[in-house]
């Protein structure tokens, strides 16, 4: 079994996959194919590891972030790798780290997909090395928004044609099935997407420049985890089964002395770090 | 639905026999079944005549529309080349048979897991009951426990005669039978071989052109020299752990041409390396994704050269062990990835450590060190390669015999993209 290709896709893309194709046998992979037909089975990400979490007991299940300029990677390392584990823990946040992962997903109902990354190895590097993966991660996007673009100009998308136009079977196959899959896609979505990246690498071009170590202070970082704490317990308390509405969750923490706007910025923070997700809009349960 | 299903119902007709026992209407309220139900047309047709000949006449389909994953595939062709192999099905040795099938309209590889099916070079054969299956972009026939093959009359085909099929270097591996290509030779010498106790003279080398570098032996003297431009008609290719090696004899066409052929040294897309599995001296680009364990200071034995652990040798056993560096990296380029072995010279030169101080910082910090340090080196940066690339089961590993770190400007590579992009929107 020749060894799998490690695609270099931005969150931004990544979050978005909902296809996902099962392979059926023991040793055939599964796949996750995002909106731009890449098929990944497995990733290489640098980025900012933003935080680190202990899941379980003895440290059976951990999760972490890695932030890049679009998007964060949720990753989940569990006991079967157990020295990937352990680096992860022994990295302080926040830090520069490449992770070359296995993709994932998780879907709690019909229809509904997470995507998510189980480490193989991660190892802390500078922000150089962020720099060029972000340059490299813009150049394989604009590859795929062609070869998507070249695709739906066929009038039967096929692999085949792809192929013969120089593009990776592997990414020939994604694009025909993500053509297939996603409806009325938006390319020009991923077209912003990797402007926004570019832009974080020459900032005199008018972008924000990317903050050479993640952002906040040891205090300010403290003081937003407590308000996390206290907006998830008490999602946790009005939830039911479908979960708790938004406007409700705003409404108890302003009794309990938190204003409007702490309050959702807290509700999205807790997205990112994966304790929450909006089942349907509006409302918000825990994971 | 289809219209024209009178002219499938011609074509059973014509494939069954005039005098077959079944009424036309018969026939076409059958057929008309199976497309109520959703059965290809094609499909309908094959069983319908498969029902009404009674296995008396069966459908015989040309080697060019054969397509991947068919089945009950029925072919009247040639057995061009047959060659037979060891293989382990299940951990059980088992004898298999592979080559090359012919009829006039091409050329296609097949294997034979049957162990009751004897083929001979030359047969004309009839096969029933085959299946096909896409291996590396190629159409392949198999023959399984149910495929039955019957050896009939030469007369029944045409003597195959191909045309050899022209060809670059980089698409050898997708030609089956002669080739005709117009390359560089790029070196060549001469060597005596033992043939059947017959002393022989042969001309290897290496030849190329735009897009890769093959070996070569001829076995005939074609006053080949260094540096000549020639077309080779008629000549065969043999893969060794997917390295091209051209064969040709005084039955091929030779000639110098005077053509410029530019022999190329632009990197190779990882994808297109791996699915070739590799190549003869080839250039590739790629980010180091991982330094495996195994690299940086290593102890080898002085007998054989191999590795040994706790001062062990696994076959000469208590050894006092040679110093040595090297690197094993996973490069990848978002295409593919491949791993690379890097000798301890190159590698001195990659990590800008000599091999004396990595030694002094094994001995005195540990073997666990150096690799760190590797790591730290050239985890995340962009290598070029050069050197020989070998695909096995496992995928595809290249020997590096030039690696260097390349130098981005990446501001200034992100301001050249963001321009482009700005000016096509």
């Amino acid at each position: 079994m020749r060894r799998s290709t490690a695609w270099r896709v931005f969150a931004g893309e990544y979050n978005d996959a909902s296809a996902v194709v099962k392979g059926d046998g023991e040793r055939v992979p599964s796949y996750v194919i995002t909106p731009l037909g890449a098929k990944i089975n497995r990733l290489f990400i640098v980025g900012v590891l933003t935080d680190v979490e202990s899941l379980a007991e003895n440290n059976e299940l951990v999760r972490a972030h890695v932030s890049d300029p679009t998007g964060v990677f949720a990753l989940y390392s569990g006991q079967f790798q157990p020295d990937v584990t352990k680096s992860l823990l022994e990295i302080e946040v926040p830090a520069f780290v490449a992770v070359v992962g296995k993709a994932r997903t998780f879907e709690p109902e019909e229809g509904m997909v997470y995507v998510s990354v189980r480490p193989e190895s991660v190892y802390e590097v500078n922000p150089d090395a962020r720099d060029r993966w972000t340059l490299e991660t813009c150049k394989s996007t604009l590859d795929r928004i062609e070869a998507v673009k070249e695709g739906l100009k066929l009038s039967q998308p096929n692999a085949y044609d792809l192929t013969k136009m120089g593009y990776s079977r592997d990414l020939a196959e994604g694009v025909v099935k993500a053509i297939n899959f996603y409806r009325n896609m938006d390319v020009e979505k991923y077209v912003a997407l990797v402007k926004e990246a570019l832009n974080y690498l020459v900032p005199e071009k008018g972008g924000e420049e990317l903050p050479k170590v993640d952002v906040k202070t040891e205090e300010e970082n403290k003081e937003s985890d407590d308000v996390d704490d206290t907006v998830l317990a008490i999602i946790k308390e009005i939830e039911s089964e479908e979960g708790a509405l938004w406007d409700d969750i705003v409404e108890k923490c302003m009794e309990a002395g938190l204003d409007r706007e702490t309050v959702e910025e807290s509700i999205n923070s807790l997205m990112d770090k994966g304790l929450v997700y909006e089942p349907v809009l509006g409302t918000i349960k825990t994971t | 639905m289809v219209d024209d299903v009178s002219s499938y119902i011609d074509d059973i007709v014509s494939m069954i026999g005039e005098d077959a026992e079944v009424e036309r209407e018969e026939l076409e309220k059958e057929f008309r079944r199976f497309l109520e139900y959703g059965v290809p047309p094609d499909q309908a047709k094959r069983t319908l005549v498969k029902k009404f000949s009674n296995g008396k006449k069966v459908e015989f389909r040309k080697l060019s529309e054969v397509k991947p994953n068919e089945s009950n595939v029925n072919l009247l062709c040639r057995v061009v080349t047959v060659n037979p192999k060891e293989v382990k099905v299940r951990g059980e040795p088992r004898k298999i048979f592979y080559g090359l099938l012919g009829d006039e309209t091409g050329v296609i590889p097949f294997t034979s897991w049957s162990s009751s099916i004897s083929l001979e070079k030359g047969d004309v054969v009839e096969i029933s009951n085959a299946y096909t299956k896409e291996w590396q972009g190629v159409v392949q026939v198999n023959f399984g426990e149910r495929t039955s093959v019957k050896k009939v009359e030469d007369d029944r085909l045409p003597e195959v005669s191909h045309e050899p099929k022209p060809c670059k270097i980089a698409d050898l591996h997708t030609a089956f039978g002669e080739v005709d290509v117009t390359v560089k030779i790029l070196d060549v010498s001469e060597k005596e071989v033992d043939v059947n106790g017959e002393k022989k003279k042969v001309y290897v080398g290496t030849l190329g052109d735009e897009t890769g570098k093959a070996q070569f032996t001829a076995w005939h003297d074609f006053k080949l020299k260094k540096g000549d431009v020639v077309r080779v008609v008629g000549g065969y290719t043999r893969f060794w752990k997917g390295i091209p090696q051209l064969t040709f004899d005084d039955r091929a066409n030779v000639e110098k041409v005077s053509k410029e052929v530019e022999v190329s040294y632009k990197p190779v897309p990882l994808h297109k390396l791996v699915e070739r599995r590799g190549g003869l001296d080839v250039s590739v680009e790629g980010t180091v994704i991982e330094v495996r364990e195994g690299s940086g200071f290593i102890e080898r034995c002085p007998e054989c050269k191999r590795l040994i652990q706790n001062g062990e040798c696994k076959v000469h056993g208590k050894v006092k062990g040679v110093g040595d560096l090297r690197a094993k990296l996973v490069v990848d380029d978002g295409t593919a990835g491949i791993g690379v072995i890097v000798g301890r010279e190159l590698t001195e030169q990659l990590i800008g450590k000599t091999f004396e101080e990595c030694k002094r910082i094994a001995s005195e910090e540990g073997g666990e060190a150096v690799l760190r340090l590797l790591r730290e080196r050239l985890l995340t940066k962009r290598v070029a390669l050069r050197g020989n690339a070998l695909g096995d089961e496992f995928g595809t590993t290249l020997i590096a015999r030039d690696a260097k770190v390349v130098d981005l400007d990446v501001r200034k590579e992100a301001l050249e993209l963001l321009q482009k992009m700005e000016g096509e929107s």
